[in-house]
């Protein structure tokens, strides 16, 4: 056993990266305890208002009726009381000054209603329901106060010290009456004896081999300390999936019951119970009722329509059933690895970290720090803005609202004529850029020839102008010049024609471009040493043999930049686009970029962000193509400067 | 082979540079001419005039019967070898080579043959096929040469080959560059700005100081007999003494003071400013007040056979060559005697005196 002064950090960091997880289990197993309770308590409240009766004939008009300002139950006399005052020391408030509406419930129906919740058998939770701020389940209870209730009123719920509470509103679902309360009771949370969870034993592992690691300083590259963080992080999910699976199944549960209460309930004696109406109840928590058949009272997992479902069947008496579905909690569930694999890798990280800095001596650790010090904002900007909305896209292109829909976006790309169309006229569009190109290097050769002459830089600078200017001010420029048919181009609407529209963004392509690339070879020339072309004429090479032969090699590099990044710019083409044609007409100038646009965003919308991000990601599958010569020649340009 | 003849020949860039004031040159056939120049001396730009890399304002240049000025440098038969040696770097050695034959249509199979030879006789077989940046220094300007030899041209221009070598090879490239020029016989034209090479590479020697040709000799001459005072400073390592001082009559004949020296001269008649050269190898040290005068040790170098010590003769430098290790110590002083047969005079503007 060798204690070095990495031990003990190297423990540390394993402690970290286990508390950390288990946090996040924690997080996430409470996160979706409220999910439930909220659910429960939504679906009470709908179920309260489905069938508590409403009041007996009216009661005489009231003598005096409360200002506008207290009709959302604000009592005068409560508002300088401190909050919540415990009952046995304070007596209650007085009760709230509640509006006409507020009664539309029978109170007493109410109280029975509220406190029959209690007798329900197998319900995983407490329940309490308000009147107002008074508490009708358990009259001991600390009541609400009025300013819960106007926050009520406003947010919809509220989660406070593990109850969830929801609004309660009259029968038309308008004013608001009181609320309903729901806390949870403790469930067993995990299958291990004792409801314990895998993420604990996982973590204890974790930090055992850790530790073993650290006091025998034994290498990382055996993995044993890998594998049990990432076994913590299995276990980790394994804890969050059964929370959010038991989430599910706790309301499926605890809706059935009530769903069979109210199917005996909402209609007059003798009349059967609507679906719809058992329908309504669960609504606004998510849930669905439909006919079904006889089955298990325990939830399942079903396929309905390619979406999965949990399930339950619920019998509403004579035969009859009906099926309460939910979407299953545990589908997203996955997400939560995106915050469990990073805490749980912590600790491989940090004592990958630890071992580096013990082996590097300690100016080479400053300097490392140093430099990683100046890279990290740029990286967390590359992260943010950069490799984040990359994967979002993916995630994009891989769904379609909301649901996942695997590839079929990509097929509806493949499947699209206009697709195919717009890829055709940005292969076509592209074809400007060998023109620019040999145009540029022709400007260049001219430029550089008389580079010291006011002329020559007067020549740059023309060739240079379009290339600094917006393509939104070229592109309205040429649209004036296209539309008065200046330049000697006679009366042609050229981007109203199917046939010269593209040719004429082409044109405005090549106008535009030829600076920029010019500019590169401008550098490309200056780089090259006088010497060899000196050599070249003494050797006895005319001028043309001098081009062919010693300054378009030597400007290969350049060359091939201007070429690629050329196709490149071409393939992402939009604003000219954009700005003058919008794609048409008929598509005649429907570009890719264009295409991603108005997938995603065209009126009519013609198939949403799904789709638009899978071509985008075709697009970039394409242009990554041409990304790689340029990448290689990039590495070679730098090492030959 | 072929000479050349330079006539008049001035240049004047853009902006009224003046590089090189009107000049006459001849180089005799199959001569190596060395020239020689400290930098911006217009050495390189009486090559590149020759060449025909540069248009000269005024004058003419003939190579052989034929008058070039207004011939282009493929037309002029020349090859030339740069200093840093403008290898195309996208082609092989071989193809290097082979250039100035392709440019000129010549027959593959020729190439091939001429190829091979020039690569035989440089040392070059060996790296044929390497690109230049993955040859050494002196392979590279030994491909140089060979894109030079493999033509077989008239005349050879060569602007400091040599230069960015280091001591070692150099000597060694030296010897081979000479047995070159006596193998080929052509008519070559070396310019240096290292007179020790200088010395050793040429037959004659063109000394060029700001745009002027001061002195064309053999090394002999130009080393025992130099034009002028710019002359005598340049060539020998270090160069020659120049002293500013003035003639006078004394008690015994005639005096020349030159700082803290005062020395007797019989010989010369002249009265006035002037200026004194003595090589160092003719200048000696004795005890104070034993010499001509006496001069503070500045610095002192020893360099294994001899030792160079640098004086200040009142206010005039003034450097010693000592055969192997003086016993001088910096910041003493020590008495100074002169060889007064080795004396040169110049006057104020730098021509010999008498």
């Amino acid at each position: 056993m060798s204690v070095t002064r990495w031990t003990i950090p190297a423990v540390a960091a394993a402690l970290v990266a286990a508390i950390a997880t288990l946090l996040v289990v924690r997080g996430a197993q409470s996160q979706y305890e409220q999910e439930f309770a909220m659910r429960m308590a939504r679906t009470t409240s709908t179920y309260i208002a489905a069938v508590t009766p409403p009041p007996p004939p009216p009661p005489p008009p009231p003598v005096r009726r409360p200002p506008p300002a207290a009709r959302r139950g604000r009592p005068r006399a409560a508002a300088p009381s401190p909050s919540r005052p415990q009952p046995p020391a304070v007596p209650p408030p007085p009760a709230p000054q509640l509006s006409p509406a507020a009664r539309s419930y029978h109170l007493p129906a109410l109280l029975t209603q509220a406190r029959a919740l209690k007798t329900l058998p197998g319900w995983t939770s407490e329940v309490e329901v308000y009147y107002g701020t008074a508490p009708l389940v358990d009259a001991t209870a600390p009541p609400l106060t009025p300013d819960d209730l106007r926050e009520l009123d406003s947010t919809g719920t509220r989660w406070r010290g593990g109850v969830a509470i929801v609004p309660l509103r009259d029968r038309q679902g308008r004013e608001l009456v009181g609320a309903v309360a729901v806390r949870p009771l403790p469930v067993r949370r995990g299958p291990l004896p004792g409801g314990l969870g895998f993420a604990l034993p996982a973590a204890l592992l974790a930090v055992g081999v850790a530790a073993v690691i650290a006091f025998r300083g034994r290498s990382l590259r055996g993995g044993g300390y890998i594998a049990a963080a990432l076994l913590l992080a299995g276990a980790g999910f394994s804890d969050v999936h059964t929370a959010a699976r038991v989430s599910t199944d706790r309301w499926l549960v605890d809706t059935r019951r009530l769903i069979q209460d109210a199917a005996a309930r909402i209609p007059p004696p003798g009349i059967r119970v609507a679906v719809n109406d058992l329908a309504a109840l669960v609504q606004s928590s998510g849930g669905e009722v439909v006919d079904g058949e006889p089955g298990e009272s325990a939830p399942r997992r079903v396929q309905i329509d390619g979406d999965q479902r949990a399930v339950v069947a619920i019998s509403i008496g004579s035969n009859r059933w009906v099926e309460l579905r939910a979407v299953p909690a545990e589908l997203d569930a996955p997400r939560w690895i995106i915050l469990l694999l990073p805490c749980a890798l912590l600790g491989p990280i940090g004592i990958l970290l630890l071992r580096w800095a013990e082996r590097t001596p300690v100016r080479q650790r400053r300097e490392s720090a140093i430099a990683w010090g100046f890279l990290t904002p740029a990286m967390v900007h590359l992260l943010v803005f950069t490799i984040g909305p990359a994967i979002f896209a993916v995630y994009l292109a891989l769904h379609s609202a909301e649901t996942v829909a695997g590839l079929a976006n990509f097929r509806n790309v493949l499947d699209d004529p206009v697709t195919w169309r717009s890829f055709r006229n940005t292969l076509v569009y592209s074809l400007y850029v060998p023109v620019s190109v040999g145009v540029a290097l022709f400007a260049a050769l001219m430029v550089h020839a008389h580079r010291a002459r006011w002329s020559g830089r007067l020549l740059g600078a023309a060739f240079l102008s379009p290339y600094v200017c917006s393509v939104v001010a070229i592109a309205l420029l040429w649209q004036l010049i296209y539309q008065m048919g200046a330049l000697g181009l006679g009366r042609v609407d050229w981007l109203n024609n199917q046939a010269t529209a593209l040719a004429a963004l082409m044109a405005i392509a090549i106008w535009a471009h030829v600076g920029g690339q010019m500019m590169v070879f401008l550098v490309g020339l200056r780089r090259i040493p006088r010497s060899y072309l000196d050599a070249a004429r003494v050797d006895g090479a005319g001028a043309w043999q001098r081009f062919w032969r010693i300054t378009l090699p030597l400007l290969r590099p350049f060359t091939w930049f201007v070429v690629v990044t050329g196709f490149i710019s071409a393939f992402q083409v939009f604003t000219l686009v954009f700005v003058l044609t919008q794609g048409g007409p008929l598509h005649s100038t429907d570009v890719l970029a264009n295409r991603v646009y108005r997938l995603a965003w065209g009126s009519p919308a013609e198939a949403g962000v799904g789709v638009a991000t899978a071509l985008a990601a075709a697009v970039f599958v394409l242009v990554a193509i041409f990304r790689w010569p340029q990448l290689k020649l990039l590495t070679r340009v730098v090492r030959d400067a | 082979m072929a000479p050349i003849t330079v006539r008049r020949l001035s240049k004047v860039f853009d902006g009224g540079v003046q590089a090189l004031h009107p000049l006459d040159l001849e180089v005799r056939d199959g001569e190596l001419l060395v020239l020689l120049g400290p930098s911006g001396s217009g050495k390189t730009t009486v090559l590149r005039c020759i060449a025909g890399l540069e248009e000269p304002t005024s004058g003419d240049v003939v190579i052989g019967e034929r008058v070039v000025t207004q011939l282009s440098p493929a037309e002029r038969d020349v090859a030339m070898v740069f200093q840093n040696p403008a290898l195309y770097p996208h082609l092989t050695v071989r193809e290097n080579i082979a250039f100035p034959l392709e440019v000129r249509h010549v027959a593959a199979a020729q190439i091939a043959r001429r190829v091979l030879e020039a690569a035989t006789r440089l040392g070059l077989k060996d790296v044929l096929d390497r690109m230049p940046d993955q040859l050494s220094e002196g392979e590279r300007q030994r491909v140089a040469l060979g894109r030079a030899v493999v033509r077989g041209p008239q005349v050879f221009l060569l602007d400091e080959p040599l230069s960015r070598l280091d001591a070692k090879l150099r000597i060694a490239l030296r010897g081979e560059l000479l047995a070159l020029h006596r193998a080929l016989g052509a008519t070559m034209i070396y310019v240096t700005h290292d007179q020790t090479e200088a010395m050793t590479i040429g037959q004659r020697i063109a000394v060029l100081h700001e745009g002027r040709l001061r002195q064309v000799g053999t090394p002999e001459e130009v080393y025992q007999r130099p034009a002028d005072v710019h002359v005598a400073r340049f060539v020998g390592t270090p160069g020659m003494n120049v002293l500013q001082g003035r003639g006078r009559a004394a008690e015994k004949g005639r005096v020349i003071e030159v700082g803290s020296l005062v020395i007797p001269i019989e010989l010369s008649t002249y009265e006035g400013e002037l200026q004194l050269g003595i090589r160092p190898e003719f200048v000696t040290l004795c005890a104070a007040d034993h010499g001509v005068g006496n001069a503070d040790v500045l610095v002192v170098e020893p360099l294994g056979s001899e030792t160079l010590v640098h004086l200040d003769a009142g206010g005039q430098p003034l450097v010693a060559r000592v055969p192997g290790f003086a016993e001088t110590r910096v910041g003493t002083q020590v008495g100074v005697k002169l060889d007064r047969r080795r004396v040169y005079l110049f006057d104020a503007a730098g021509a010999p005196l008498a």
